[in-house]
């Protein structure tokens, strides 16, 4: 017996050191042979199906114009994927992802640098849009593509039968939104709706995407630029307690009814309550128009400008930008992608057709939203993009700060009987770590 | 084999014997080669660096974990382990325990029951986490809330309120886990010999005493199996709460794991998440181990 076990190591060393050449020889041989064809793009977009096949159309546009094959892959958990690709230093070719993931991206070094003037057609973009993909070195790292801004999504018919008109104050979305709650708009008799809709979990940061339309809106910012490409934290100002305060005691902490039921643990995915027809008010991007036309009714509800807070009416702008994975050697390809992508033709493609559009507000100025949507809807969106918006600063890694802004305020809205400035405060301090981690505090 | 046989043939034999088996081993060693163990070998170096694939990841030693371990959110995140993996493992094996006592037989009507019984542990978690929510939600249309309120009852924040969201989650999880417990508990019963039944109804012995004397102790060999698996299970919780509640509200139910999730994937620290993975697994491990020695120990006595 004794005999029998020795001879098996020997053995069984042998068995592991093939396994361990022929794993070396396979990860050596199966390259990705596809990702090497000069003449192929891999491009990648954080897209459901639905938009994806917008995607396809104006892909196949441009593969037929140029002859460039598409390699097409529309990527759900798109951080996560990417995050994995990284880690083999084998980056898609062209990324069309959030204006806010730029300075992250960046700060990783998974992005080429890019020369406006080296993409044509780049001069129909205008400079404050050009402005908003400037990283921290000053150069820029993304072409913008389609922009954004935030927009009050409510219901008309609910309106006309409760004697209400459109809210232009918070004030007013109040009463509003205390009205939908209590006064049976859908007529069943049953206590069965709400005021707004709001996707409040702290996951993927949303509490802090959705909520930054009302900081802005109170006067008060995330973190404030401090001179010499430097930021300082800014939740703990006056404006924000105020604001944060106000959010909470009306909109979580006050009569039940005004946000929908789990508001503090829905995302977008699952806040349905506005496409179900059971909540009369929504903050969204405009992207849900085609959704909410199919599932509630192009006739029940428009789309207004967000009520105004004290400071004023700007709401959260963002949108998606053109990025180039580093290394990938395929530079004249990429600029001929992006070239198409801003064209006219391109941005048209992309706004129009039966499947939700990817482009919302074009970045082409010589493109109306509302003309090429042919919806006059899309005019209030672009007039908020133009005039009363603000974006998450570009160029820091804002993801962190996103992130921890969005904990606090799930929490301080959570807990009802919490101390808001004091909770601020403790918001405050965990900034100044992560922009100190960054190198951007003074 | 016959006493003429030679010597060098005999010893040539036992090589050949013990070549072939890690032949036929080859393939799964190879896959578990490629996608478990060097894995886990890179995730164990990566917790020492300060991961930036493009940049060049910087050697940082154990800075990644000094940073997890003090980090108070990660702290906190402890405890929501330990109570949901605990609750969750003791809840599921004492179900699936009722469960396979109840289900329990030969009859066809057994048979349909014990497979509907088994269906959430086949189930995508993804999909039970989305039918929980709906039970869960939190007005009286909600399936829970609407049985609440039939009696006069609610309605209840399930997840909603931070101190009952942990627990609302550790009643997804025995819902989920109870019933495989209830298939290796039930292999175990099918092993009992009846005539230890029948012995204890002549002695006249009380329902209690039959369990404890008779189906428990015929049963050790399932419930260390059982008790194993809660082991390496429980603490590494993670699918569970990101369907239902993704960490929230106000981060009660954020457990190691999902804590681990946002550091990698949101955050972009790769590296921090790779040490917090790590501790997680050497924990993991020495419960396994210990859980093992209790049960050997017991085994042997």
């Amino acid at each position: 017996m004794r005999d029998h076990r020795r001879s098996r190591r020997p053995a069984a060393l042998l068995v592991a050191t093939a396994l361990a050449f022929g794993t070396v020889a396979c990860g050596a041989g199966s390259g990705s042979a596809g990702s090497d064809d000069p003449n192929t793009l891999e491009v990648w977009t954080r897209s459901n199906p639905d938009p994806a096949a917008t995607y396809e159309r104006v892909f196949a546009a441009f593969t037929g114009k140029t002859g460039i094959k598409i390699d097409y892959q529309p990527v759900i958990n798109f951080d996560q994927q990417l995050q994995s690709r990284a880690s083999t230093k084998d980056l898609p070719d062209v990324m069309i992802n959030d204006t806010a993931l730029m300075g992250s991206y960046q700060s990783q070094g998974l992005l080429k640098p890019i020369d406006p003037a080296s993409i044509r057609g780049g001069d129909e973009i205008t400079e404050k849009t050009w402005a908003s993909t400037v990283g921290i070195d000053g150069k820029h790292y993304g072409i913008p593509y389609s922009r954004q801004a935030q927009t009050l999504m409510i219901r008309k018919d609910w309106l006309g039968k409760l004697g209400f008109k459109a809210p232009t104050t918070w004030q007013e979305m109040l009463s509003v939104a205390k009205a939908f709650a209590t006064k049976d708009p859908d007529g069943d008799g049953k206590a069965d709706t709400y005021g707004m809709v709001v996707p409040g979990s702290a996951q993927n940061g949303y509490a802090a995407w959705w909520g930054a339309s009302f900081l802005w809106q109170g006067g008060a910012e995330i973190i404030a630029p401090d001179g010499n490409d430097t930021y300082r934290p800014a939740m703990a100002s006056t404006a924000a307690v105020h604001t944060v305060t106000w959010m909470k005691d009306n909109l979580f902490c006050g009569d039940n009814g005004v946000t929908q039921p789990g508001a503090l643990t829905a995302v977008t995915s699952t806040a349905t309550n506005f496409q179900d027809g059971n909540a009369g008010m929504y903050l969204t991007g405009p992207y849900n128009i085609a959704t909410f036309d199919q599932t509630l009714g192009k006739d029940k509800y428009e789309v207004i400008p967000a009520p105004a807070g004290p400071a004023g009416g700007d709401v959260l702008a963002d949108g998606e930008n053109i990025y180039f994975g580093a290394r990938t050697g395929k530079t004249a390809q990429e600029r001929a992608l992006a070239a198409f992508l801003i064209s006219p033709e391109g941005q048209r493609l992309a706004m129009t057709g039966e499947n939700q559009p990817v482009v919302r507000i074009p970045v082409n100025s010589t493109l109306n939203a509302a003309k090429v949507h042919g919806d006059a809807r899309w005019s209030v969106v672009q007039r908020a993009y133009e005039d009363a918006s603000e974006q998450f600063p570009n160029a820091p890694d804002f993801a962190p700060i996103k992130q921890d802004t969005a904990d606090a305020l799930n929490a301080i809205f959570t807990y009802c009987g919490g101390d808001v400035r004091s909770q601020l405060k403790e918001l405050d301090e965990t900034l100044a770590g992560d922009l100190k981690d960054q190198d951007l505090l003074k | 084999m016959t006493a003429t046989v030679t010597t060098p043939v005999a010893r040539r034999l036992p090589r050949k014997k013990t070549v072939v088996p890690w032949l036929f081993l080859a393939p799964g060693l190879l896959l578990a080669l490629v996608f478990k163990f060097w894995p886990m070998a890179k995730g164990i170096w990566l917790s020492f660096f300060d991961v930036r694939p493009f940049l060049g990841d910087q050697w940082i030693g154990l800075d990644n974990y000094t940073r997890v371990l003090t980090d108070h959110r990660f702290q906190d995140a402890i405890g929501h382990t330990l109570v949901l993996g605990l609750g969750q493992s003791l809840g599921a094996i004492l179900l699936g325990f009722v469960l396979a006592l109840l289900l329990e037989g030969q009859a066809r009507s057994l048979k349909i029951i014990r497979t509907a019984v088994f269906l959430p542990a086949v189930t995508a978690t993804a999909v039970v986490g989305e039918l929980w929510r709906l039970m869960y939600y939190p007005t009286s249309d909600g399936l829970l809330n609407s049985g609440l309120h039939l009696l006069g009852l609610g309605p209840v924040q399930f997840l909603d309120n931070p101190n009952l969201a942990l627990y609302s989650t550790m009643a997804m999880g025995i819902w989920i886990w109870a019933p495989y417990n209830m298939v290796i508990i039930l292999a175990g019963l099918a092993g009992v010999d009846r005539s230890l039944y029948e012995a204890a109804a002549m002695d006249g012995v009380s329902l209690w005493q039959r369990l404890r004397y008779v189906t428990l102790p015929a049963i050790r060999p399932a419930l260390g199996i059982v008790l194993t698996l809660a082991a390496i299970r429980g603490l590494r919780v993670f699918t569970e709460v990101y369907v239902l509640t993704g960490g929230g509200p106000a981060g009660s139910t954020e457990v190691w794991m999902t804590r681990a999730y946002t550091l990698g994937f949101t955050r972009n620290d790769i590296g921090g998440a790779s040490a917090a993975s790590v501790v997680l697994l050497c924990v993991t491990l020495l419960l396994t181990v210990t859980v093992n020695y209790f049960r050997k120990r017991g085994d042997a006595r």
